[in-house]
């Protein structure tokens, strides 16, 4: 790229602060609700110190609830064990629908069908999984939800993975190939390590899906398996909505994604090329 | 290309966990679809008459309205500030891994959280989004008002999923090599001419997947306008899948939800398949 | 990132954890000596005595649904502390979980449904018992409550009009807990003030009525206060407020103050349909004209109310920024709270208005009045109280533990305490000369005399009102409920004109019926009228 003059250099930060604080001004929002004391809530303070005395009682009984650290650990345990899973086979699956062709069925079909499972809103399925689920005993279990997670999420996987996986050179693969590589030394030699960044940063996307899934955590689960997002749901009681708890959970609940999204961020903008841009 | 049974292995553990786990509901749902299901009385054969119930609901017309309204609305604006933050982050400026990190942060906000957070942001005497209007001396019903609160719920999730187009986009930019700008330079000095010329074909193929991911994803938003304004006021921002949860769940009529539910599935997949096809015939 | 910035992240998280382990505040409320004294000895027979000793549940395992509030929340807070009292009583033990509130009713159900049975008994809405009990899923408990081994409360303490939400057909169903019922609150320090009498003869030539005994009054009263700041703390002031969002139980603004323009002395029970067709009412002149009302109402407060639930509108009355707010019991004992309320010692209370001339739909006629047709209502929300289920393992165990809280000690100590979330309508709770209870009761649990008096007087004029608006028990209650504030949110919003919302909502309840089935819809809806 070229150089920028210096004026063009200032433009670029002064746009920059003003999109940052568009867009952070509600995580900086929930913050300062989640230290205003109850009755604040409604009266459009905006400054901690200046304009109301904050209060960290709100987070002492957040982190002191059974419940939150709880909801916290399934969210984690569930996400990261949809995630791997989702992964693995997702891409196993995405490798085959790259490298073979099918007979009777053409790609494009299985790829729509991927999708078509993505579309039906999961409403509709409450009552057969509820019934499924209790019938195998599974009900209240991160187990449950685990399935669940895994059979929707799976088709993002797929499709994403298989058009990187069409990134990779052929000949880098026949030549495999002709070497007298097995598919599966392919597989995890070539074309996973080729492809690690796509897979992390899908892997993440997957993380966000599952941690964010309320409607089946909502119906399958009483007391044990609780996830984060019902127990935001559960601030709204019928005298209101408890606004500071609100504001912690939330903020709570990105704070595990963002930690692992951190961690590999350096792969994550490489990682996305999808195959869709040829390069 | 290979053939033989080595295909089948890896395409195996997906298919089989999805086919489980979706044959069982669906074929439920389906059958579920013809019947009259009240609670407490059990099932009646009713044949097709909930689909043509479906259509005869006028809630059903205003829902769909609705929803596309609010998911073409919420795309659009993603996926254009997407592209456009992606090129603004594109260059390589110090401090860029920072505020690339901070920007994708919404991606893992709870829906359900952000609604309520935007009963705070937008409440109509002293929150921050009326106090920001009055230095225009504008006074928004942001919640309580039937186009309003359409654009309130657009306004967040478009807060939520830019940085999904974002990070996308971004990778986009960054995998177009450097040697065609530097042709496209000693050409001409014009930004937008390049943005158009080059920047953008290059992108397309990738803009079509990610709007018709975006799609997919906008038209089930649930959570938010949930959250927010409970469908309301009145039936304003009643989108499908709150039509299809208050059928279900709140009167307990899961045959007509089932109903409610397929007829959704074939007007979307009927776009997604016709866009599907056309956005393979620009790519290959 | 590097594997020292990692570090560091999970060593801020797990600090953050263990900072919280550490330093948690004790989360529950507990009784005090002399309160769980008298509570453990109320509704106490000898041959229970006899029978406690006997730790007659050790090992046993209730389960109870509630709506989610937390441990010191509103209505789940006190399960936790009876659960705990009653454990030591009776050795068994009683696992409360929580749901929210939104999804309460539908999780009871699939259990129900699908006959899991992990419910022993869920604390109910009003409007569930038509469903639950038409569809037997809840066991009567007229055996129960003879058996001198269960904890005693006495039927009598209870109004008629509450009566009726607990019984089906004569017989008793569920163990009384919650009163809900909507009264008028209104500021009484400015009305009372003379300079505003005299503003208020000037614009509309009579007396300001303290308090306003028609919907027309009010709507006068309202409007002279609406849109300016009267209290001076610089903000412009309303004159009504009100939580009319969907889903934020607008609709039983709609519900209470429509009654008295359809059920009089000369139609005192048809409100939602007509008995003989089940053909539903609520387009009726009467309730277009309600609805009108509610409207020109909604304007006399702020615009942003369309859109508020009870916490927001609550908080524009406790803020002291409104001069009336039609509502249940919470808002009477929450101005209590001096953290919260700026209100304190101004309430007053009294049963909601009533009109001049009411609508009979027997006759297609509107009737006269020379005196405010005044009709008291009992929402078919609230009244949060447990049947117990038909697929409890453990009957006697649960109803044990629901009349542990329905006896008079214990009712009374829920019913006064405003954290609660639990209201006043027994007997014992109103004061004298309403009731039997002494205003020291009150104000030794913190509300201000003055305010007490007003707030038990009015309930008690509701509760005992001879004339009430029947609430809707019969089997798709909650999807008629629901439907209603759709389209009253709508009106109200002005998309559409009252009368074709209503009959909207006519269409819509035809749905319904016909798809519940007409035949057996009018036989429950003529039992539960009884």
């Amino acid at each position: 790229m070229r150089r920028l003059t210096f004026l063009q250099q200032i433009k670029w930060y002064v746009i920059t602060s003003l999109i940052m604080v568009i867009f952070c001004f509600p995580i900086y929002w929930a913050s300062v609700n989640s230290v205003k004391p109850p009755l604040e809530i409604f009266a459009g303070s905006w400054f901690p110190f200046l304009q109301f005395k904050p209060t960290i009682h709100n987070w002492m009984v957040e982190l002191g609830t059974e419940e939150v650290r709880k909801a916290l650990f399934n969210s984690t345990l569930i996400s990261t064990v949809s995630t791997i899973i989702v992964l693995s086979i997702g891409s196993l699956a995405a490798y085959g629908l790259f490298r073979f062709k099918f007979v009777g069925v053409k790609r494009q079909d299985i790829v729509v069908w991927f999708l078509s499972l993505r579309v039906m809103p999961p409403v509709v399925f409450i009552v057969p999984f509820f019934i499924m689920m209790k019938t195998f005993g599974l009900l209240d279990t991160p187990c449950a939800l685990i399935l669940i997670n895994v059979t929707f999420t799976l088709p993002f996987a797929v499709i994403i993975l298989w058009e990187t996986f069409r990134e990779i050179p052929v000949a880098v693969v026949e030549a495999a190939y002709i070497d007298g590589a097995s598919e599966w030394q392919i597989f995890h030699k070539i074309a996973v390590p080729l492809s690690s960044s796509a897979m992390i940063a899908v892997g993440i996307i997957c993380l966000a899906f599952v941690w964010n899934e309320f409607l089946f955590a909502l119906t399958l689960t009483y007391k044990e398996a609780i996830v984060m997002p019902v127990l935001i749901g559960g601030t709204e009681h019928t005298r209101g909505i408890e606004f500071w708890f609100v504001a912690t959970r939330t903020l709570l609940a990105m704070t595990v994604p963002i930690v692992i999204a951190l961690s590999v961020q350096r792969y994550l903008v490489r990682g996305l090329t999808l195959g869709a841009v040829k390069g | 290309m290979r053939e033989g049974k080595a295909r089948y292995l890896f395409l195996m553990p997906s298919v089989c966990w999805i086919l489980v786990f979706t044959i069982f509901p669906l074929v439920y749902a389906a059958r579920l679809s013809f019947f009259s299901f009240q609670l407490g009385r059990g099932m009646s054969f009713i044949g097709g008459w909930n689909y043509v119930d479906v259509f005869n609901y006028s809630r059903f017309w205003n829902s769909i309205i609705t929803t596309f309204f609010i998911a073409a609305v919420s795309v659009s604006v993603e996926t254009g500030l997407g592209l456009l933050l992606a090129l603004h982050f594109g260059r390589e400026m110090p401090g860029n891994k920072i505020f690339r990190s901070l920007l994708s942060m919404p991606l893992f906000a709870t829906p359900v959280a952000v609604g309520f957070l935007g009963l705070t942001i937008f409440y109509e005497r002293y929150g921050p989004a009326n106090l920001f209007m009055s230095l225009f001396g504008l006074q928004v019903p942001w919640l309580s008002n039937t186009f309003w609160a359409k654009m309130s719920v657009i306004i967040l999730d478009t807060w939520i999923w830019t940085p999904f187009c974002f990070l996308v986009f971004l990778a986009g930019v960054h995998s177009i090599p450097e040697e065609m700008y530097e042709v496209a330079y000693l050409d001409t000095q014009s930004r937008l001419k390049i943005f158009r010329f080059i920047t953008l074909p290059l992108l397309s193929p990738l803009i079509g997947i990610i709007v018709i991911l975006r799609l997919i994803e906008a038209l089930k938003i649930f959570g938010l306008p949930y959250s927010l304004t409970t469908g309301g006021p009145g039936t304003a921002t009643e989108v499908y899948p709150i039509l299809v949860y208050r059928m279900a769940l709140k009167h307990f009529d899961f045959g007509y939800a089932s109903a409610l539910g397929f007829v959704f599935l074939a007007i979307v997949m009927t776009i997604v398949i016709t866009f599907f096809k056309r956005l393979r015939r620009i790519y290959e | 990132m590097t594997s020292t910035r990692q570090q560091t992240m999970i060593g801020v998280l797990v600090f953050s954890f263990i900072v919280g382990v550490i330093s948690a505040p004790s989360v529950a409320r507990e009784f005090t000596p002399a309160e769980k004294e008298l509570i453990v000895k109320s509704g106490v027979t000898p041959e229970r005595e006899a029978y406690l000793k006997t730790k007659p549940y050790k090992g046993i395992t209730l389960t109870i649904t509630v709506n989610r509030a937390g441990k010191e929340g509103a209505t789940s807070g006190p399960l936790y502390m009876f659960g705990e009292l009653w454990g030591e009583q009776t050795g068994g033990k009683v696992e409360v979980i929580e749901i929210p509130f939104s999804e309460h009713f539908q999780k009871v159900w699939i259990d129900l449904f699908t006959n899991t049975g992990k419910y022993d008994c869920f604390l109910a809405g009003a409007d569930w018992l038509g469903d639950l009990v038409a569809n037997d899923y809840v066991v009567p408990i007229e055996d129960y409550m003879k058996d001198p081994l269960f904890p005693q409360w006495d039927p009598a303490t209870i109004p008629p009009s509450l009566k009726q939400v607990w019984t089906w057909e004569g017989k008793w169903y569920i163990t009384p807990n919650d009163c809900d019922g909507m009264v008028l609150y209104y500021r009484k320090d400015i009305l009372q003030d003379p300079k505003y009498q005299k503003k208020f003869w000037d614009k509309y030539g009579y007396e300001l009525p303290v308090p306003p005994a028609t919907w027309e009054e009010l709507r006068d009263i309202a409007e002279l206060f609406n849109g300016w700041d009267w209290n001076e703390d610089g903000s412009v002031d309303y004159g009504i407020t009100m939580h009319l969002k969907v889903g934020g139980l607008g609709v039983y603004h709609f519900e209470a103050m429509s009654v008295p323009y359809v059920i009089s002395s000369a139609n005192p029970d048809m409100w939602w349909f007509d008995p003989k067709t089940m053909k539903p009412l609520v387009n009726s002149p009467g309730h277009v004209e309600a609805l009108k009302m509610l409207i020109e109402l909604s304007k006399q407060g702020p615009e942003a109310a369309i859109s508020w639930r009870l916490d927001e509108a609550w908080d524009c009355f406790l803020r002291g920024d409104a001069i009336f707010c039609f509502t249940w019991g919470d808002l009477g004992s929450l101005a209590q709270d001096e953290l919260k309320s700026k209100v304190k010692g101004k309430l007053g209370c009294a049963p909601l208005p009533g009109t001049l001339r009411s609508y009979d739909p027997r006759s297609g006629e509107w009737v006269e009045f020379t005196k405010p047709n005044i009709v008291g209502n009992v929402t078919s929300i609230g009244c949060w109280s447990a049947p117990v289920s038909r697929l409890s393992k453990h009957p006697e165990a649960t109803y044990d533990f629901l009349a542990f809280m329905a006896t008079r000690e214990a009712n009374l100590w829920n019913a006064l305490y405003g954290w609660t979330g639990n209201d006043i309508g027994r007997t014992f709770t109103f004061i004298k000369p309403y009731g039997s209870t002494d205003v020291s009761e009150y104000t030794k649990r913190g509300w201000n005399a003055e305010d007490a008096k007003e707030y038990s007087g009015a309930y008690y004029k509701n509760f005992y009102n001879l004339l009430q608006g029947p609430p809707l028990r019969i089997p798709g209650s909650v999807s008629y409920n629901s439907t209603l504030d759709l389209y009253v949110s709508q009106a109200v919003v002005g998309e559409v004109s009252p009368k074709e919302a209503l009959d909207k909502v006519y269409d819509e309840w035809e749905r319904i019926t016909k798809k519940l089935g007409r035949a057996k819809q009018i036989e429950l809806y003529k039992a539960s009228l009884k």
